[in-house]
């Protein structure tokens, strides 16, 4: 293992070619029903719609051929943040305390209820990653951009920059591996010259001093190569016709429409279970 | 009359502003045509404008004073740029930041779907584009996992794709293995022959000399314009303007005194070996010059002489795995064993992606063994509680492009980031000022320089008195000339060789023959993570065939030992540098004069 593969953690803004059925289906059916997957794991307010979304989700995940160690190992970089924002969720009551108590600290009443809401929490954004590695995995940047495309046209009509915006998005998803790759030189050209990686893990102050001066640096690599991109697209025709097309002739099939009729439903009883 | 040229440059001139509103001058009263079917190479000293005039060619940048005209469409017209823009394509020197998409299919449709062409013709030119540079296959790849030699072949594609009548190349070659620069230059000459016309920029003279025609830039001016043979005809004037001539006739310069028959024409290496060939067809009747002694010369190189601080660095069985337990995992290193020897400088060789960064980057403890041995004087690497601030503490480490990951603003900062990590009682200002001597910066005008307002060599020259500070017995070097133009090259290498002088062991891979041999005594060769031979450079580079299989070819000197000893010239075998090779002949041959008393 390397502590500097930051590649390793990084699951999302990866595709991964792996010729499923999911990644056969329509672009259009699959944004379609990751967005109403999404939209349920996020309004549902039960346990068990949380935990039907995510089963859900790693049914596609397996579906899609994605090994699930692979994916799950995705939850290990954001999980220390989650498990803060968890806890504060436990201690900023939002519920007022009618339940049974589970412990205090001096003034501080900790519910039942509190904990569970903590819980939640935490299983709605293990959810929300597990979606949105999905999607990395199984949409191409080039789907991507005609999917949405197609169903944002209707905010185009509206003289709103929805292609653009769709531009954007696909640009920064390519840029995630770059920067992943990036911060990895920039890491090990200082710990070639002294800084102090060798510390696995240490505690959280020493991680953070480790990573600021990768940081800075990061932004103006980061810079320049967007600089790079953005002449690289020039130099191809960027922006010199209305409306760009696209290599992929969409044709929704039977098949797609049931598929995320399917996923529409399931979100629906996501959010009303 | 003929048909008006395919590109016109009248009276451009550009400057570059300031966020202060500061002017900088790059391109002055510059005049050019480019006819539609030319060859043209572009050659200057870094920062003198050439990739400021070859931007302006497609509209990617707009004269200040002038105008350019693109089959008769100016580039100040906006509507005249979206035509030009697929006319004119352009591939440039760092392919990973020119991929905009996640596939390759997706990537090479990029250009097609911005003209807003049908869905099914897309795919076609696609196809195609993806097909011509031999990339279809892995069509879904993301890019990311490509070698640097397949990311500019994709690069082409993306520009095919579009049909353009010209296509241009912004040192494209730059980052790319023998082999990568070898196909880059044949499709060159291959899309050249089917009638695209090709502009390309380049540091190496041996590549101007396939051109049709080169343009010498210095300070935003033309200063040469012709035929190779007409521009190359003067070493002086070449020099004047930070340049040098191509190898093969360099080195036909330096026998021309001792083989006065050589013809004065020569630029390529072919022209060198036909050269050679027919100057004996004509001489072996002329007298029993070919002695057989080679006695004096037979020397084998040693190590460095004072090598008593260096230690030996033994890797055995070595293995490594990227992204191991991913399904993106890919091995970059397979039972990998070889020895550097105290004060034995070492060089690596072989193609990109063939395993030799990794294998650096397990020298100095930033990678450790998944499986097999690392041994470094007196540290096992795969020993957790061997941490790397000590390994580095002897071994240091000069990145590939290292001014990419500079993290410092001014130039003494950058130099004393390793020294403020290891405090010693000396000062750290004395340090750095050692560090910056060792490279021939002067601490007083340099050590308050903001980093990017240096040039590419003075760049270099940071980086590598940035590995120096720590005072390392051993320095790794990642391909420590890329990118420099010649003049910055030989001035990097004057260094390095100063450094061995001064006891240094240097473990260097490079893509450039010639600069092993000027600088290593053993040679290791990779081929996809495996040792192909690790043995004394002369053993390595005297076999041509290894090396051809590994997309390799030897060092010109050696190449023209070997044609002289093909005319019965008794040259030693390990004759592996210019030097060498005219010591020897001057040994062998009786000079001109003497001849008639």
């Amino acid at each position: 293992m390397s502590q500097f593969e930051f590649m390793r953690s990084l699951n999302i803004g990866q595709y991964l070619p792996l010729g499923s059925p999911i990644h056969r289906l329509d672009p259009r059916a699959r944004l379609l029903a990751y967005f109403f997957l999404l939209i349920g794991l996020v309004f549902t307010r039960s346990g068990l719609g949380l935990l039907l979304g995510g089963l859900a989700t790693l049914v596609l995940l397996r579906l899609a051929r994605v090994p699930l160690r692979f994916a799950l190992r995705g939850l290990l970089g954001p999980l220390p943040f989650l498990l803060i924002l968890a806890v504060l969720q436990v201690f900023i009551n939002a519920q007022p305390d009618t339940g049974p108590q589970f412990f205090r600290i001096g003034s501080l009443v900790v519910g039942l209820s509190d904990l569970w809401l903590g819980l939640l929490l935490l299983g709605r954004f293990f959810g929300l990653i597990l979606l949105l590695s999905l999607g990395s995995f199984t949409l191409s940047t080039g789907e991507l951009t005609l999917g949405l495309g197609y169903l944002l046209r209707p905010l185009a009509r509206l003289g709103l920059p929805a292609h653009d915006f769709v531009m954007m998005l696909q640009v920064s998803l390519r840029f995630l591996p770059l920067l992943a790759q990036s911060a990895e030189r920039i890491a090990k050209s200082q710990a070639a010259r002294g800084a102090d990686w060798d510390a696995r893990g240490g505690n959280l102050l020493a991680r953070v001093r480790r990573i600021i001066p990768v940081v800075v640096p990061l932004f103006l690599v980061s810079l320049r190569r967007a600089e790079n991109m953005a002449l690289a697209m020039d130099a191809r025709g960027y922006g010199s016709v209305e409306l760009r097309t696209s290599r992929i002739a969409l044709k929704a099939s039977l098949r797609d429409w049931a598929f995320g009729i399917t996923i529409f439903l399931l979100s629906v009883g996501i959010i009303l279970i | 009359m003929g048909m008006p040229p395919l590109i016109s440059l009248e009276h451009v001139s550009f400057s570059y502003r300031d966020p202060q509103g500061k002017t900088y001058p790059v391109l002055h009263d510059l005049s050019l045509n480019i006819e539609e079917g030319n060859l043209v190479a572009v050659v200057g000293a870094n920062g003198s404008g050439k990739t400021t005039l070859i931007r302006h060619l497609n509209g990617l940048l707009l004269p200040d004073q002038g105008r350019v005209q693109v089959c008769g469409l100016d580039t100040h017209s906006a509507a005249g740029r979206q035509a030009i823009h697929q006319q004119v394509g352009m591939v440039f020197q760092h392919p990973e930041d020119q991929i905009i998409a996640s596939t390759l299919e997706d990537e090479a449709a990029f250009g097609p779907e911005n003209l807003g062409l049908p869905p099914a013709e897309i795919q076609a030119r696609v196809e195609e584009a993806l097909r011509t540079v031999g990339l279809w296959e892995v069509r879904q790849r993301p890019p990311h996992l490509l070698s640097a030699g397949q990311e500019q072949r994709l690069a082409l594609a993306g520009v095919l794709a579009m049909r353009p009548r010209c296509i241009v190349f912004d040192e494209a070659t730059t980052m790319l293995d023998p082999a990568g620069r070898r196909m880059a230059l044949e499709w060159m000459r291959r899309l050249h022959a089917e009638g695209l016309t090709i502009l390309y920029v380049t540091h190496h003279m041996e590549e101007a000399v396939l051109a049709e025609r080169v343009l010498v830039l210095e300070q935003g001016r033309i200063v040469r314009d012709g035929p190779p043979p007409e521009v190359f005809a003067d070493p002086g004037a070449l020099a004047a303007l930070g340049l040098e001539p191509p190898p093969a006739a360099a080195l036909a310069a330096r026998l021309r005194p001792y083989l006065p028959g050589l013809p004065s024409n020569i630029l390529r290496p072919e022209d060198l070996q036909e050269g050679i060939g027919r100057i004996f067809r004509e001489q072996t009747t002329d007298d029993g010059q070919q002695t057989t002694d080679d006695g004096p010369w037979s020397v084998v190189r040693r190590p460095s002489p004072n090598s008593l601080f260096s230690f030996p660095i033994s890797v055995s069985h070595l293995s490594h795995t990227y992204l191991l337990g991913t399904p993106l995992a890919h091995p970059a290193l397979s039972d990998v064993s070889l020895e550097i020897g105290p004060g034995r400088s070492h060089g690596l060789l072989g193609r990109t992606g063939s395993g030799k960064s990794t294998l650096l980057q397990h020298l100095n403890g930033l990678l450790r063994p998944q499986s097999g041995k690392v041994q470094v004087g007196e540290l096992d690497l795969s020993d957790p509680a061997v941490l790397t601030r000590s390994v580095i503490q002897a071994v240091g480490t000069v990145f590939q492009n290292p001014e990419m990951q500079f993290f410092e603003q001014y130039v003494g900062d950058e130099i004393a980031y390793g020294p403020r990590q290891f405090p010693s009682a000396e000062a750290l200002a004395e340090r750095v000022r050692a560090a910056m001597d060792l490279v021939g910066l002067d601490f007083e005008t340099f050590k308050d320089r903001l980093l990017f307002t240096l040039s590419g060599g003075e760049k270099r020259k940071v980086a590598l008195a940035s590995a120096l500070a720590v005072r390392p017995a051993v320095l790794l070097l990642d391909e420590p000339t890329a990118g420099l133009d010649p003049q910055s090259h030989r001035e990097i290498l004057a260094r390095l060789k100063q450094l061995q002088a001064g006891g240094m062991t240097l473990v260097l891979s490079s893509h450039r023959m010639e600069d092993l041999a000027e600088m290593v005594v053993d040679l290791t060769l990779f081929e996809e993570g495996r040792v192909e031979a690790s043995a004394p450079l002369a053993q390595v580079f005297g076999q041509a065939r290894l090396l051809e299989v590994a997309g390799l070819e030897q060092p010109l000197a050696v190449q023209a030992a070997g044609w002289l000893r093909a005319q019965g010239w008794s040259v030693p075998e390990d004759v592996m540098t210019p030097d060498r090779l005219i010591q020897v002949v001057a040994s062998l041959a009786v000079p001109p004069v003497e001849r008639q008393p």
